[in-house]
């Protein structure tokens, strides 16, 4: 049994050097935050149990080319945010045309969404102005808004994890930003 | 006075501003865009983090159980320094045999160069001189053991075990000896030495020790006088010739009768 204190170059070179069930430290250390951030992304329980499932399953294949120029937290953040975006990318083309900004069906879909004891405070206008809002985001432009309203990412780190040029981060962020202010505009009619 | 625009906003909001302290006194100043900034942070305000559910303790443990069989093992790297170990000395025995060969060959050309036996075979003369030594010191021996032959009685197994092998001594020299001399044509020296050779050869591999009756058998037969006369006149002819002068000590050699 490893030691959970070890650490995670330590257990990278146990796994390449055929200690496959090294790796369960590592699936065990960050499994939550990976969940949180995908669950973040993708918006469910089940794309982001998914996501997990596919981020280290990825980082294990990867892990030969985990050169340490980043800790090892920082890569499997990146991996899972990629993870998670792909499959919000997959999920999309899956909804029917026209569903996405309908609102009669977005009222219905955020109706089924699991609340969180924080969300249950909100009125339920603004929670469902919000998560309309958010649906109707681009995955790259929710991904980076989420990492960097939600998970307090820089932008290099949200570029890194999206894999694009610092200055498209910026900008994905600055496009959701507006876009979210647009749909919650509404509101502050009759706050 | 310029205003700050909703971009410029944003970055100042997630503190990425490129100069936040000018940004920060503008906002101070100026009360239109202090207004728009403040909507700006109502709004993002009201993007709230949503709750994630919560998962147990063990949720990594799940996670990788439910990977687990998916995952290929990765192969041990093979060990350098096994490699390294095995090929170090078979290197170092490698470069010690080649050390070993060119000191061979470069020894090898070198005394080619300076073998005297190439000045030998290049000069006729020289090889000639070789000869009539070799054929000069088989005749003396030769000679001595024909007088033994004559003169010997009846012979123990002690006395004659010498004269045996003596006699095979002289019997592969006699064959090196007259092929030498064939080469160079003279016949009367070819006959002597090809009747030495047959009488070496009963000598040498005669069982057991030579009785007298042997003894007086091989005279008769093989005329041993006659030979030892023969054998006489050519190393006299040998050493009359010029090449074939040797020094005093070399002619008191000859055993006398």
């Amino acid at each position: 049994m490893r030691c959970m204190e070890e650490s995670d170059d330590a257990i990278r070179r146990a796994v390449l050097s055929g200690d496959k069930d090294a790796y369960r430290v590592l699936v065990a250390r960050y499994g939550q935050v990976v969940f949180r951030v995908a669950y973040r992304i993708t918006g469910n329980e089940t794309d982001a149990e998914e996501a997990v499932q596919e981020t280290f399953l990825r980082g294990y294949q990867r892990l030969k080319t985990f050169e340490g120029r980043s800790s090892m937290a920082t890569w499997i953040y990146r991996i899972a945010a990629n993870c998670a975006l792909d499959i919000v990318g997959r999920r999309k083309p899956e909804m029917g045309i026209g569903e996405e900004n309908d609102p009669e069906k977005r009222e219905v879909q955020l109706a089924d969404s699991k609340a969180g004891p924080d969300r249950m405070l909100l009125s339920r206008e603004i929670e469902a102005a919000q998560q309309a809002a958010m649906e109707g985001l681009t995955p790259v432009e929710r991904t980076a808004f989420t990492l960097r309203h939600m998970e307090d990412c820089s932008t290099e780190e949200i570029a890194a994890a999206l894999n694009i040029a610092p200055n498209a981060a910026k900008q994905a962020v600055f496009r959701a930003v507006k876009k979210l202010r647009q749909q919650l505009a509404p509101l502050w009619v009759n706050p | 006075m310029k205003h700050l625009n909703e971009i410029e906003m944003i970055e100042h909001y997630y503190k990425e501003s490129a100069d936040m302290a000018e940004c920060e006194r503008h906002l101070k100043e100026c009360a239109a865009c202090a207004k728009r900034y403040a909507e700006l942070i109502r709004d993002l305000k009201m993007v709230k983090t949503p709750a994630t559910p919560e998962r147990g303790e063990d949720y990594g443990d799940q996670v990788w159980q439910s990977i687990r069989n998916s995952l290929p093992v990765y192969e041990a790297p093979a060990s350098r320094w096994t490699w390294h170990q095995v090929w170090r000395p078979l290197g170092w025995v490698a470069a010690c045999a080649l050390l070993i060969a060119v000191g061979f060959l470069a020894g090898r050309h070198w005394e080619r160069r300076q073998a005297p036996t190439v000045a030998v075979n290049a000069d006729p003369h020289a090889r000639q001189r070789v000869v009539i030594v070799v054929l000069g010191d088989h005749l003396d021996r030769s000679e001595r053991l024909l007088v033994e032959l004559n003169h010997a009685g009846n012979l123990d197994a002690a006395a004659t075990a010498p004269l045996q092998n003596e006699a095979k001594e002289l019997l592969a020299t006699n064959r090196l000896v007259r092929q030498s001399v064939s080469d160079t044509g003279d016949l009367a020296v070819e006959a002597a030495l090809d009747r030495l050779e047959r009488l070496l050869v009963e000598v040498a591999n005669s069982p057991g020790k030579l009785t007298e009756d042997d003894l007086k058998r091989l005279r008769e037969e093989m005329n041993t006088d006659g030979l030892l006369f023969d054998i006489r006149v050519l190393r006299s002819h040998l050493y009359s010739q010029p090449n074939g002068s040797q020094d005093g000590s070399r002619s008191t050699k000859g055993a006398l009768i």
